[in-house]
């Protein structure tokens, strides 16, 4: 077991607040700057890493025949084509949860670490069974929350589960930021979300309706080489994650500028 | 003689290296520590024994004004107590109640912050360093003290208590109980650094700052 694998849980307290999205995104980032790295689907009742990745039809085990023995680990990792330095491991189906134990994910992970730099696991929402089976595979954790009261609350919670479970850093990712409407207050705003949650803030990412194009091709936008608001910003955590210090990206300055107005139309007109 | 190594007052850099530097300076003998405004957790009380042993430096005591650090010291051991010279002055008024009731056995301690979901429920007086975020709810058979925010819910003299009160250093709660008595929070957020207690006074719950009591 190389010991500088860095395991790294992505969760949320509530479903649809961008966790697969990142996972995806981070996962290419990672990779094209040079760190081998795994992500791995335990949200095995929402599976769907597979589909934004691209590689749903290129999927033949997954990690429930590895775990029966059934195939061997390398036959299960579905490695990227276009960004061969990620690969994913694919989740087995839902009836998979009623037996799989934390020990279970535990032997995945530590099959990953002899390959990979970077672990990243999509984690299913909130308190259900199978994220506590990926809590114990795992020291750090990202939480991802939008800048809503009721996400936020429910962050919150999860936060409390991964203390009590020793999870060691926790950082938070704010998804779906809108500048104008965090101007106007309409939206809680990055201090009253930091605030609460009291953790280091890793990233910020805007709303963006490239990741929805994105996501409807299967071709995360980090893989692209888009340069779209949310493309940036993905980028941006994957540095900070290696240690890199690169500044937040000021809301308040984001699309008023002549430029940023230019470029979205400029890409409008691209896709 | 005793020598005392004050912690550095600007909070830009971290501790460690500045304490370091000087402790190698003193060498030898006995020191009181002075951590001021910075709040040290066991680890860090460990790291600063090691330290001190390391350049043959005796630990007599640890100052500090803030409550986790007195804690954190006394549960390892160390002679500590609370300075109060340099407190803020707005926190002055809570920090007797905060002595008080370090002091007094009747008194469940809880240090970290309370999130979401979580709760705490004891019959005798109840102190918390530490926020009650949203969504968290606290109880207590005598008085609730919260070294920090007051967001989600807190009951005080729940038996039955009307005399029982609700002291933090912000009080925004979702909602208050005192004894069988209901509010709902304030929808104004109170003014910053000034604690605030909510108590009944004629058959309803007020909120009013916190008097040194
Ligand atoms: N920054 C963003 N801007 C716009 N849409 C987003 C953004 N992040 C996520 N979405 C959309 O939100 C939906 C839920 O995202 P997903 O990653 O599946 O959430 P989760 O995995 O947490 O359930 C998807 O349709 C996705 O395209
Ligand atoms: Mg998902």
């Amino acid at each position: 077991m190389t010991s500088d694998t860095r395991v790294i849980l992505i969760c949320s307290g509530k479903g649809g607040v961008g966790k697969t999205t990142l996972t995806a995104n981070l996962g290419i980032s990672l990779a094209s700057k040079g760190c081998p790295t795994a992500v791995l689907d335990a949200d095995f009742g929402l599976r769907n890493l597979d589909l934004l990745l691209g590689l749903e039809n290129r999927i033949v085990y997954t990690a429930q025949e590895v775990l029966e023995e059934n195939c061997r680990l390398d036959q299960a990792l579905v490695k990227h084509k276009q960004q061969p330095n990620l690969s994913l491991l694919p989740a087995g189906n839902p009836r998979m949860l009623e037996w799989l134990k934390p020990e279970d994910m535990q032997k995945i992970v530590e099959m990953l670490n002899d390959q990979f730099q970077y672990v990243l696991i999509d984690c299913p929402a909130g308190v259900e069974d199978g994220f506590k089976n990926a809590v114990s595979a795992s020291k750090e954790a990202i939480i991802v929350t939008n800048p809503e009261v009721s996400a936020v609350r429910d962050a919150d919670r999860v936060i409390g589960l991964l203390n009590t479970h020793g999870v060691k850093p926790v950082q938070l990712v704010l998804n779906r930021v809108r500048p104008k409407m965090m101007q106007s207050q309409e939206m809680l705003s990055i201090d009253d979300v930091t605030d609460i949650l009291a953790l280091p803030l890793l990233g910020l990412v805007l709303e963006d309706e490239q990741v929805i194009v994105s996501t409807n091709r299967g071709e995360p936008l980090t893989l692209v080489g888009s340069n779209s608001p949310a493309a940036r910003c993905y980028s941006n955590i994957a540095s900070r994650l290696q240690g890199e210090e690169v500044p937040l990206i000021d809301p308040a300055k984001e699309g008023s500028s002549l430029k940023d107005k230019f470029r979205r139309l400029m890409q409008t007109k691209i896709f | 003689m005793k020598k005392v190594l004050y912690f550095p007052t600007e909070k830009k850099e971290s501790w460690q290296s500045f304490i370091e530097l000087k402790v190698k300076e003193l060498k030898r003998g006995l020191i009181e520590i002075n951590s001021g405004n910075w709040q040290l957790k066991c680890r860090d009380i460990i790291y600063l024994k090691n330290l001190c042993e390391r350049y043959n430096l005796t630990i007599v005591s640890i100052n500090s004004y803030i409550p986790e650090t007195i804690i954190s010291a006394n549960s390892l051991g160390f002679e500590s107590s609370l300075e109060l010279e340099f407190a803020e002055k707005s926190k002055r008024t809570f920090d007797n109640e905060i002595i008080n009731s370090l002091q007094s056995p009747s008194t469940f301690f809880h240090q970290g912050t309370l999130r979401s979901g979580e709760s705490l429920d004891v019959n005798e007086d109840l102190l918390i360093l530490g926020d009650v975020n949203p969504g968290a709810i606290v109880s207590a058979g005598g008085n609730v003290m919260i070294w920090g925010r007051l967001l989600g819910i807190a009951h005080a003299g729940k038996h039955g208590n009307d005399h029982a009160k609700i002291t933090a250093l912000q009080l925004r709660p979702v909602q208050l109980r005192i004894s069988n008595k209901i509010a709902r929070g304030p929808k104004e957020k109170p003014e910053q650094g000034l604690a605030e207690e909510a108590l009944i006074e004629e058959g309803v719950i007020v909120i009013k700052p916190a008097k040194n009591s």
